[in-house]
């Protein structure tokens, strides 16, 4: 009975692939093949093309070559200001014209400008990474509109229509209840078989319909399979215009064949300088603290050989830290005195050898905790990174280290300070805060929020 | 034996030595390269704020012909600005243009008519933005001199300047209210 069970479960499961085969190979997109190579470009927006042209799948390259596209038409301009310094400027609104007409994903796009723009209209490319997003929800929205415009347009299309998924999920019925019946057989001499028939069903059903959400794909049409074919002649045909070395800035001189270049992906150079879908760096962070934009370079180690292992902790951690650090380089120096002595004849005995080699290692932490305890320090900045590091992990818990860096305007380089959860779960990139600090030690006793960040609210905490 | 490996000890240490000089001598003509690139840039910006200025002189005297002292004031700063030569002439000389274009959008603000003429319009939306690309293109530079001449002043790449004929370069300053947020303001 149980065998007889399991071979028809098995059956049941090997006859809904089968259908869901044979529902793939027929709804399977049409076959892209490169056009002959063209100058002409569509009536597409760059974005539409980096989905038709990616096998209806969205590319980072999108939004920068949306925003080279808005720089064609003049929506805003980029300029290059150094090698590694190039500026978005928003164009003036004139109200005789009033809002350009932008689709909703370009319209996302200059949204996202707007918000990170100082008082000048002005972002430099590289902070565009920076963000007043979280990137994996801004990003979904943008997809969305840029696959709704490609389908209004007929040029694409969901793999499973309406009644394709209820005709997979329907027969999915067969195999579930064939997987519970096994379930049941093979466990009928416990509890009861209403149990194990629940469990082999539901699990079964669930794998089934995540499997055909999963295969449910953004899918080409016949046209957007021809449009495809054509852009991807357009593509040979910009791949030998050099753009590949252009920078963003040089939109001013190319127009949108440089954004349709970049969203085709031949145009990297342009696209890099234009880190709109990038998660922001951890150690070069862009503050417009003061007004204009800046690249900050963040250092997350205190100085010297063991600031890596001392720095940014909280006092009563680091002391524990120290005491740990200080046993086993006493041990190791002792040793060495003991090994100076017997065959060195080093008239120092090993106990003094053992003591200046804890104090080597934890000395000058040890010191500069016990000056931060008579006189921590108050810093003014923005906080321009907020990230946290594993600490130690285990089945049950992680434990992360927080760390929180500030551009007080002094320097071009920065060490963050380690903080507390909680007082790092308040802050906001963007944030101007006043922060009461051991700076020997790099760790925030306080923060109060001086100005809460313009542009960065539910900015991004990469972990 | 041990003079041989005396001999390669300092022929070792010689080849050290020698890795690390250059190493700080490329590190220093990068830098100092670095500077002259962002001072180009900063010319780019100041010859397109200097090219502006005659269009806007032309333009307010065809409605304000008899404000002619506000007007030679521009001319004159302007052509101190075009010869002045250096950092810290240029910014001195650009300063006192900064001044005298203040004055004349002081002036030009009596005279709605012109305030409304779009090609004026244009010029100072085009003068402000250019502004602002100059106080980008300063701070770049600005960045640029900081690293250069803490390679030239500090301690060891300071020995190896000394004797190249590294020398420290001044700092493109703005006038003291310019110094924050926003550079130039006319609008």
């Amino acid at each position: 009975m149980t065998v007889l069970t399991l071979v028809g479960a098995a059956v049941a499961v090997g006859a809904w692939f089968l259908l869901l085969g044979v529902v793939l190979a027929a709804t399977r997109g049409p076959a892209v093949r490169p056009g002959p190579a063209t100058a002409a470009l569509g009536p597409q927006s760059p974005a539409v093309v980096d989905l038709l042209t990616g096998g209806w799948v969205l590319s980072d390259e999108a939004a920068s070559a949306t925003l080279l596209d808005l720089a064609a038409r003049r929506v805003v301009t980029i300029e290059e200001i150094g090698p590694e310094l190039a500026l978005v400027r928003l164009g003036r609104r004139d109200p005789a014209r009033g809002e350009p007409d932008l689709a909703p994903y370009e319209q996302l796009v200059l949204d996202h400008v707007r918000t990170l723009a100082t008082a000048d209209g002005v972002v430099a490319t590289g902070a565009l990474a920076e963000g007043a997003r979280s990137l994996g929800p801004w990003w979904r929205a943008f997809g969305k509109a840029v696959i709704a415009e490609a389908r209004a347009a007929g040029l694409s299309r969901p793999r499973w229509s309406r009644a394709q998924r209820l005709l997979l999920l329907g027969a999915g019925a067969v195999p579930m209840a064939a997987v519970g019946f096994a379930a049941a057989a093979a466990r009928s001499g416990s509890d009861g078989p209403l149990g194990p028939f629940a469990g082999g069903a539901v699990l079964t059903f669930a794998l089934l319909s995540a499997l055909v959400t999963r295969l449910d794909r953004e899918c080409g049409t016949d046209a957007g399979g021809a449009a495809a074919s054509r852009w991807l002649g357009v593509r040979e045909h910009l791949a030998g215009a050099r753009f590949a070395e252009a920078p963003a800035a040089a939109v001013t001189i190319w127009g949108r064949p440089l954004a349709y270049a970049a969203a085709l992906g031949v145009a990297g150079r342009a696209v890099a300088g234009l880190p709109v879908a990038i998660p922001a760096d951890d150690s070069r962070a862009w503050s417009d603290r003061g007004g204009m934009w800046h690249v900050v370079r963040v250092d997350y180690r205190g100085p010297g050989p063991w600031g890596r292992f001392f720095w940014g902790r909280a006092p009563l951690h680091l002391l524990g830290r120290l005491a740990i650090a200080a046993i086993p380089s006493w041990g190791v120096a002792f040793l060495i005195g003991i090994l100076l002595r017997a065959f060195l004849d080093v008239p120092v005995p090993p106990e003094l050898v053992g003591l200046l080699g804890a104090l080597l290692v934890v000395g000058v932490p040890l010191v500069g905790l016990l000056l931060d305890v008579g006189g921590r320090g108050v810093v003014e900045g923005q906080v321009v990174r907020l990230r946290r590091r594993v600490r130690s992990q285990n089945e049950n818990r992680t434990t992360y280290d927080h760390y929180v860096a500030l551009d007080d305007g002094r320097s071009r380089t920065v060490r963050a300070f380690g903080t507390t959860a909680e007082r790092w779960e308040q802050l906001t990139e963007g944030d101007e805060i006043r922060a009461t600090v051991s700076r020997r030690v790099g760790w925030v006793h306080a923060a109060e929020i001086l100005t809460p960040s313009r542009y960065r609210t539910g900015a991004p905490r990469t972990p | 034996m041990s003079a041989l490996i005396v001999v390669l000890v300092i022929v070792v240490v010689l080849i050290l030595l020698a890795v690390l000089l250059v190493g700080m001598y490329n590190r220093l003509v990068t830098s100092r390269n670095a500077v002259d690139n962002a001072w180009a840039q900063i010319d780019v910006q100041l010859r397109r704020r200097h090219e502006l200025i005659p269009n806007l002189v032309e333009t307010v005297k065809g409605y304000a012909a008899h404000e002619r002292q506000t007007l030679d004031a521009v001319t004159a700063a302007r052509s101190a600005a075009v010869s002045a030569t250096g950092p810290a002439a240029q910014a001195a000389a650009e300063n006192r243009l900064t001044g005298a274009l203040r004055s004349l959008f002081a002036v030009a603000e009596a005279y709605p008519q012109l305030q409304a003429g779009r090609n004026f319009a244009d010029l100072q939306a085009e003068l402000s933005d250019t502004e602002n690309r100059i106080a980008y293109a300063r701070q770049y530079y600005n960045d640029a001199v900081l690293g250069y001449n803490n390679a030239v002043q500090t301690v060891p790449t300071a020995l190896v300047a000394g004797v190249t004929g590294f020398r420290v370069r001044e700092y493109f300053t703005a006038p003291d209210e310019e110094r924050g947020p926003v550079a130039v303001r006319f609008s």
